[in-house]
């Protein structure tokens, strides 16, 4: 069996409220490989926040291992986290999450400003013309409608090369016409081989991926292939 | 990301934010500006005074009329007369006194022409040169001869030379001092800008002063206002002190336990004891701008508290795409330390334009200095940073410690 991009054995996640322990995610086994598109999906409060948390390295498991492209990141630092994140992640969220002060270009440059490497501006440039926004390059997010928005949120994502795309309801906040605009650049950005990875309510939505996994009450209730 | 890229980050968002910046801004402007501007006119004002006596000389004391203090130059005399001058003149009896200078003065009037100033005129002999220290520019000092005979001649300061005569020639020529006419024999050396008008006066011999100007004379002799006496050298000033004390209350037939009719000034005595007080004005000035610029700091801290609440989500979003905690922290300092600075160097602006306007008014009988020194600048500006950075640590330190997945769900 060759490396899976996301492997997480017997991870769970519990919270203290007060003296009360509440687990989000209890004892989950997954595994996504390389170069799959799967979705998520499962009722508020079922741990899919936290899963896409955890998987997306913003959040370390109370227990259990998860090894993310070979790479055992339960046990990493917080700066540790933070280069991998930069390196091998990149997040969609639902509400897209750019800085509103800075330009569409200036948006997509910000992670290579913090891996450090050089020729930033041209690689923000073409990661727009990988979405088809290159002509928005100059535009505030303030300036170009939502659907927009996510396209950009989308070439910062992928102006690093991840080799893992993490969406989190990355429709949530766009029409159905829109949504399936973003889910087949999802599609074809998966084709040329990266890894995607999205949590949604939608069936429509889900029905783009190859696979589903359903979550309720911390647990992987049932899963499902196309 | 490197530091010049957090600069770059830092000034566009305090551009985007331009008022609060600018607000922020001003509480280090007035701060720096304050600190800067009343501690170096506190220095101008120190090396005004003690130039002033400096120049009266610095190893010389004076023994004036004990009520002289009060009458000072308005011509009164008391109980020092010549004769006194003269027994201190003794180095048998004044081992320690190099040099005795009696003098008197009056403020009068002097005309040349159609040209006439009210000059403080002092009457005196050659040995005062060497007390107060003043060169001759043009012609020549009064001499023995000329104190021996009365001679009518006088020897101006620069700038009464300049009042009277604006660029002509004074050697030569005939003024009028009282009534009386004098032969302008000399032009003094101008003691430079420190004490301008040190430099308005005019020297006659001083028996000239008492027969023309005073014409008193008393049941001890002929009364002067004050001795100058120079000891043999600094070291020997006390001894010097003690030795006219004595010459003195013996000439006055003062008893034991009687107060003196005199007075002797230190000149090295009063000049320490005025650089404390002028020192200690100089630090509470220096204090008051240092209290603004406090505030100013806590001006800054405050903002950049807000600041770091107002963008939470940013450093959530910037910490989800990889920055790490030292990334944030950096951003922070470098936007408070910038705030900071850009107050410093406006604020130096301010006192640099402040100082440069005020000297040379006339504030009293002197004219206003207010050197900004080196060392000054240095300090605010260093100060203006610490301030910037200190104010930062906090909210830097709070942004930096934020967890992201709580960041990008502020709202």
């Amino acid at each position: 069996m060759s490396t899976a991009m996301i492997d997480i054995k017997n991870i769970a996640k519990i919270y203290k409220l007060g003296d009360v322990e509440v687990a989000a995610l209890n004892e989950v086994t997954c595994r996504i490989e390389t170069g799959e598109i799967v979705s998520i999906m499962g009722p508020s409060g079922s741990g899919k926040s936290t899963l896409m948390n955890l998987i997306g390295c913003l959040d370390r498991p109370t227990s259990g291992t998860y090894e993310l492209d070979g790479i055992d990141v339960s046990t990493l630092n917080d700066n540790q986290l933070a280069e991998i994140r930069n390196k091998k992640i990149g997040f969609v969220f639902q509400s897209y999450n750019l800085l509103p002060q800075a330009t569409a270009v200036a948006n997509v440059e910000l992670p290579l400003v913090y891996s450090g490497v050089g020729n930033r501006r041209q690689r923000a440039f073409e990661a727009l013309e990988l979405v088809d926004m290159a002509n928005r390059a100059r535009h505030r997010p303030t300036e170009i409608s939502g659907g927009e928005q996510q396209r950009v949120a989308i070439a910062r994502a992928l102006v690093t090369n991840p080799s893992l795309i993490l969406a989190d309801e990355p429709t949530g906040n766009l029409d159905t016409q829109t949504s399936n605009g973003i889910m087949l650049l999802l599609q074809r950005l998966n084709s040329q081989g990266i890894t995607i990875v999205l949590v949604t309510h939608e069936e429509d939505i889900a029905a783009y991926t190859q696979r589903t996994i359903y979550l309720r009450d911390g647990k992987i209730v049932s899963e499902k292939k196309r | 990301m490197n530091l010049w890229e957090s600069f770059i980050s830092s000034w566009q968002v305090l551009y985007n934010n331009k008022m609060r910046s600018s607000l922020t801004i001003l509480g280090i402007v007035i701060g720096v500006s304050a600190v800067v501007f009343l501690v170096s006119f506190g220095r101008g004002h120190e090396a005004n005074i003690t130039g002033i006596f400096e120049s009266m000389g610095a190893n010389a004391i004076y023994i004036t009329s004990a009520s002289s203090m009060t009458q000072g130059m308005s011509g009164a005399t008391g109980s020092i007369t010549l004769e006194d001058a003269e027994a201190l003149a003794n180095p048998n009896r004044a081992p320690s006194v190099a040099l005795v200078a009696p003098l008197s003065e009056k403020m009068t009037k002097v005309v040349y022409g159609n040209e006439n100033s009210t000059v403080d005129i002092m009457g005196a002999t050659p040995d005062i040169a060497q007390v107060i220290s003043y060169p001759v520019a043009e012609g020549e000092f009064i001499s023995e001869r000329d104190v021996k005979r009365g001679a009518r001649v006088a020897v101006l300061g620069s700038k009464t030379t300049t009042d009277l005569f604006g660029t002509e020639n004074p050697l030569g020529e005939t003024i009028r001092i009282s009534g009386t006419q004098f032969e302008v024999i000399g032009v003094l050396e101008k003691k430079g800008g420190f004490i301008g008008s040190a430099d308005d006066f005019i020297i006659i011999p001083l028996t000239t002063m008492q027969s023309r100007l005073l014409g008193e004379t008393s049941a001890r002799g002929r009364p002067i206002q004050t001795i100058a006496v120079k000891a043999m050298s600094t070291d020997q000033i006390d001894a010097a002190t003690e030795e006219v004390t004595s010459i003195l209350r013996q000439r006055h037939n003062i008893r034991e336990g009687e107060d003196d009719d005199f007075t002797i000034i230190d000149m090295q005595e009063i000049l320490s004891s005025m650089r404390e007080v002028l020192g200690i004005m100089s630090i509470f000035l220096g204090s008051v701008g240092a209290i603004s610029l406090l505030v100013g700091g806590i001006g800054i801290m405050n903002i950049m508290l807000v600041s770091v609440t107002e963008r939470t989500r940013e450093i959530g979003i910037r910490k989800a795409v990889g920055a790490k905690r030292r990334d944030i922290l950096r951003q922070f300092l470098v936007e408070s330390a910038m705030l900071s600075l850009t107050g410093g160097i406006i604020g130096l602006t301010i006192a640099a334009l402040g100082t440069w306007a005020i000297t040379g008014v006339k504030l009293g009988p002197y004219p206003v200095q207010a050197p900004m020194s080196a060392d000054i600048v240095i300090i605010a500006i260093t100060v203006a940073i610490v301030v910037g950075l200190a104010s930062g640590i906090y909210p830097a330190y709070r942004a930096a410690g934020l967890d992201p997945i709580e960041s990008l769900r502020h709202e």
